[in-house]
Parts: structure tokens; sequence; C-alpha cells
């Protein structure tokens, strides 16, 4: 990981994306005290990390990302074991959140589906009464309806005034569930904003592609000109990043710009902020 | 009770039962021994095993019943069970992925290590303990007086030696993720080490020098422990354990 300072609020849901290997996982294992920063500090509310990270826990919980477990033991066996060291009402709140969700606590969990396993440990993390829930990959392997289920059960959560930090590499499944999101990528955060201006900054990206052989790189300078804040380029292709100026003044722009070859293709208004990451950090894989 | 509390139950009650109807089957044929010794001793090859032979004819029972339940029962499947137990502690959990959800509690790792120790440690020496404690009713069956306080010392010298195995095996699975391995590496050194007992030049670098008859029959004549070799085997065993705290405080899941 390299050195980044970041805050999450109260009542709100962030998102951690990044492709693999982005350093999502690492990040919340220091965070709950399971990897050692050779360097650096965080505190989980108001317990500093030190050493094992022992108190953090306490005041958090914390979902892995790994899917093993003690085949043996029963679904309500395993929300024991992962609970103890929590008050007994834990217990009890997670029985009901797994309830809920359909499973079968009396069952053994080597019968349970890898969708399954991973409700069983959301349940466990949403059980104890703690201001903070961190969670890696809460709904992976999950099908659709079980991951807006997932989702709303998070948004429930932080607007009864938790901190959720959530990881993902599926972008289009938590841009609506997060307030927030942070996108890592190789070790580094290279974007901390809140979705709606994410969105926005996705509204104001033009892409434009030029005939083959075309080399956009070059034309760069003279699309700042015309009033883009940032260009990306790649091949044939530019992304534009708009700052001020109305898409459709700067295409016509572009359109009568003499030195600047006919486009053969335009797009603006319609990315995602999947489009956005690709386009403008040059990310592939969310 | 835990769920590795079970585990590890259940398979001390295997080890337990296995040390007993080897012990039953030992004390059982005494007498055909004890009427046969002259013969054996005619067979036995080589000079360590003589000299277990004139231990046994000077010692009679005690040094019989130390034999096959200290120096072959212990020393061979009491190492094999503290090593099976130690290596699937830590490293077990990391092969099958588990140490994650394991270390993700909020328990201090040195607290869920020293449980793991300790439960690990018991199930290796309380079945020694147990076992040997019937030995006086099962020679009392053929006609034999043993008596109970010199077995427990014995089953004392003989936990300090399973204990620094354990200990040492326990640290080496605190540092590694193949338990297979790290079992397979293990028993190859004590099996090597129980080997070269046999051998007459070779026998003195043998860790199972501190609990052959010998050494067991000099605990049954006094009444006494070693309290050298103890704090020596015991050492061992808490240095490693010390050991595998330090390397577990860093250890990634």
């Amino acid at each position: 990981m390299l050195p980044f300072d970041v805050e999450l609020r109260a009542g709100e849901v962030t998102g951690l994306l990044g492709p693999n290997g982005s350093g999502k996982s690492t990040f919340l294992r220091m965070l709950t005290g399971l990897v050692r920063p050779d360097r650096g500090a965080a505190s989980v509310d108001g317990a500093r990390l030190r050493g094992d990270g022992t108190a953090v826990r306490r005041r958090c919980t914390y979902m892995p990302g790994e899917t093993a477990m003690y085949g043996e033991l029963s679904g309500a066996a395993h929300l024991a074991w992962f609970l103890r060291g929590r008050a007994r009402a834990a217990r009890r709140r997670a029985t009901e959140i797994a309830d809920d969700l359909g499973l079968p606590l009396r069952k053994r969990v080597r019968a349970y589906s890898h969708g399954m396993k991973r409700q069983l440990q959301l349940a466990a993390a949403l059980g104890p009464d703690v201001a903070v829930r961190i969670l890696d990959e809460p709904t992976e392997g999950l099908d659709p309806t079980k991951r807006a289920e997932v989702l709303a059960l998070l948004a429930e959560e932080a607007t009864a005034g938790a901190t959720v930090l959530l990881s993902s590499h599926h972008l289009a499944e938590v841009d609506r569930a997060c307030a927030r999101l942070l996108f890592l990528s190789e070790g580094k955060l290279i974007a901390d904003e809140n979705t709606s201006a994410l969105s926005d900054r996705a509204r104001r990206l033009v892409r434009i592609t030029w005939p083959d052989g075309t080399d956009a790189a070059a034309l760069a300078p003279r699309l700042e000109a015309l009033g883009a804040a940032e260009v990306h380029s790649r091949g044939a292709h530019a992304s534009a990043l708009l700052e001020g100026v109305e898409p459709r003044v700067f295409l016509a722009a572009v359109a009568q710009a003499g030195d600047v070859p006919t486009p053969t293709a335009l797009a603006y208004g319609e990315h995602s902020l999947r489009d956005l990451y690709r386009d403008l950090y040059g990310v592939e894989g969310v | 009770m835990n769920r590795s509390v079970w585990q590890t139950a259940l398979y001390a009650l295997g080890y337990t039962l296995i040390l007993e109807v080897l012990l039953i089957a030992a004390i059982e044929f005494f007498p055909n021994f004890e009427e046969h010794i002259e013969i054996f001793s005619q067979m036995a090859g080589v000079a360590a095993l003589k000299t277990i032979m004139i231990q046994l004819e000077e010692g009679g029972v005690v040094a019989y019943v130390t034999g096959q339940q200290f120096f072959k029962g212990c020393n061979t499947l009491g190492t094999a069970a503290a090593i099976l137990f130690a290596v699937g502690a830590v490293a077990g959990e990391a092969h099958r992925g588990t140490l994650e959800i394991w270390l993700a509690r909020p328990l201090s790792r040195n607290r869920i290590l020293t449980e793991r120790f300790v439960v690990g440690a018991l199930a290796v020496v309380v079945p020694v303990f147990l076992t040997s404690a019937t030995i006086p009713y099962l020679c009392d069956r053929i006609g034999e007086e043993v008596f109970l306080k010199p077995m427990m010392l014995c089953s004392i010298h003989q936990s300090a030696m399973l204990f620094a195995i354990y200990g040492v095996a326990f640290f080496f699975s605190t540092l590694g993720s193949h338990p297979t391995r790290i079992a397979l590496i293990l028993l190859f050194i004590t099996t090597f080490e129980f080997a070269i007992y046999m051998i007459e030049q070779a026998t003195y670098y043998s860790i199972f020098r501190w609990t052959d008859i010998e050494d067991f029959m000099r605990i049954c004549d006094s009444g006494e422990l070693n309290p050298k070799q103890l704090a020596v085997m015991f050492g061992i065993g808490l240095v490693f354990f010390a050991g595998s705290l330090v390397a577990f405080q860093r250890r990634v899941p």
C-alpha cells in the first residue's frame, strides 16, 4: 500500500473499489489489525490501531473475503464461534438476520453454497452492536436478488448511524448503495469522492473517436484549448472531461476547428462510473 | 465448548485408547515374556537391545511396564500425537483458509494462540497420565505389584519430553501453512532420533536417551524426578511457545 489519508464518516456507506490486486483486502485487513502496516496510523471509533488490533476489532465488525469455514459445524454453531468475545445480544441479532436471509442454521456449513456462506458471514458481521462495519466483498457470489437485499441491509445500517466500509470490484453493483467511493489502484488511492460528484464527472465526460491511424495524443493540447479540463487519449480515441463548458458547445467547437480531424464517433452524457475510471484513470476490471 | 477443544478431545480419546490397548496387551503378555526372557535376550542382536534386555531382566515387571508404556508407547505414539496435534494449530488453519476468520474475532492473538497451545498440550499429556494410572490395576490382574506413585512420576518425566516436542512442532506450525509437510519433516526427524537410539555409536545423540528404561528405573528406584532434565525439557517447550507467540503476532492470514 502507498500512503494516503482518509476519514470515513458515520451514517455513510463507503465503497472501496479497485480491480483485483489493487490492495482493497490488504487495506481492510490493515484497518482491523490482521495485517500490520510498516508505518502510518489508523483509528476506528476512537480506538487506535495498536499491536494485533484487538481494541479496534472490539469496536467494529469485519467480514473477511475468505469463505473457507469449518464444514463440520452447523450455521448456528458458526455464528456462535464467529461471535465469541461479543455480547449475547449479538448472537440473537445475527440469528435473526440469518433467518431473514433464509439460511438453514441447523444444517452443517459443508452443505452451504458459496453465497450462503457469504450471507452467514454477513449475518455475523451485522450482529454486534458496533459503530463501524468493515466488509470485504459482501456481495461477492450472491445472486442479484440477494445482492440487492444485502445492499439494502447495509443502507439500513448506515441510516441507523453506522459507518460502513465495503469493498467490491463491481462498481455497477455498489455505486447506488454507496454515498462515497474510494478507488484504489496498485495500492494507491486514486480517487476519493462522493458518488454524486463522480456521477456528475461521468456526465461531463465526452469521448471522441477519429479514423484509425489518428494520433489522439497529439490532439490533446488542441482539445484542451477548446475547453477540455482533462484529456486522456488512447490510440485514435480521446476522453475529455469538461469543466464549465457545455458538451454540445465543446463538440461544436471540435467540429468547426479546422486543425482537428472530423470524428467518426462522439459520445457524451451516457457514461457510467466504470467508463469514467477506465477513461480517466486507465484502470480496467471494475 | 469451543469447536477445536471438542475436536482435540476426540483425537486425544483415540490416542488414549490406542495407548491403553497396547498397554493391556503388553501386560497380559508379561508372564509369557518373563518365562522366556533368556531366549529373548539371546535373540537381541544389537548392543542397545542387549542393554534393554539386561535392564528388563534386572528390573522385572516395573522395568517391563515402563519400557512398554513410556519408552515404547509414549516415545513413539506420544511423539506422533504431539506433532500431529501441534501442526494443525496454525498451519492447519492457514492450509484450509480459516486463519482469517479465526483472527478476525475480537480476541487477542496471544489469547487465541495460548488457548490452542494449552488444549493441545493437555491432549498430549493427559492420556499419558490416564493410561499410566491403570498400570497398577492391570499388573494386579496378572499377580504383579506395581505402585501408582512411581508410575505418576514417570508420567511427569515422559510428559516433559512430549511437551518439548509439542512446543517445537507448535512453533513450526505458527510459521508455516503446510501442516502435512511440517508433520512429515518432524516425524522423520523424531523417527530418526528413535532409530539412532539403537546404534551404539550414535545412541548418545538420541533425544530419547532422556526417556529410556534406565531413566524410568532411576525414577522408580529413587522415588524422585530429575529436576535438571525436567527443567530442560519443559524449558524447551516453553521457549518454543514464547517464540510462537512472537511469530504469531506478525502472522498474515
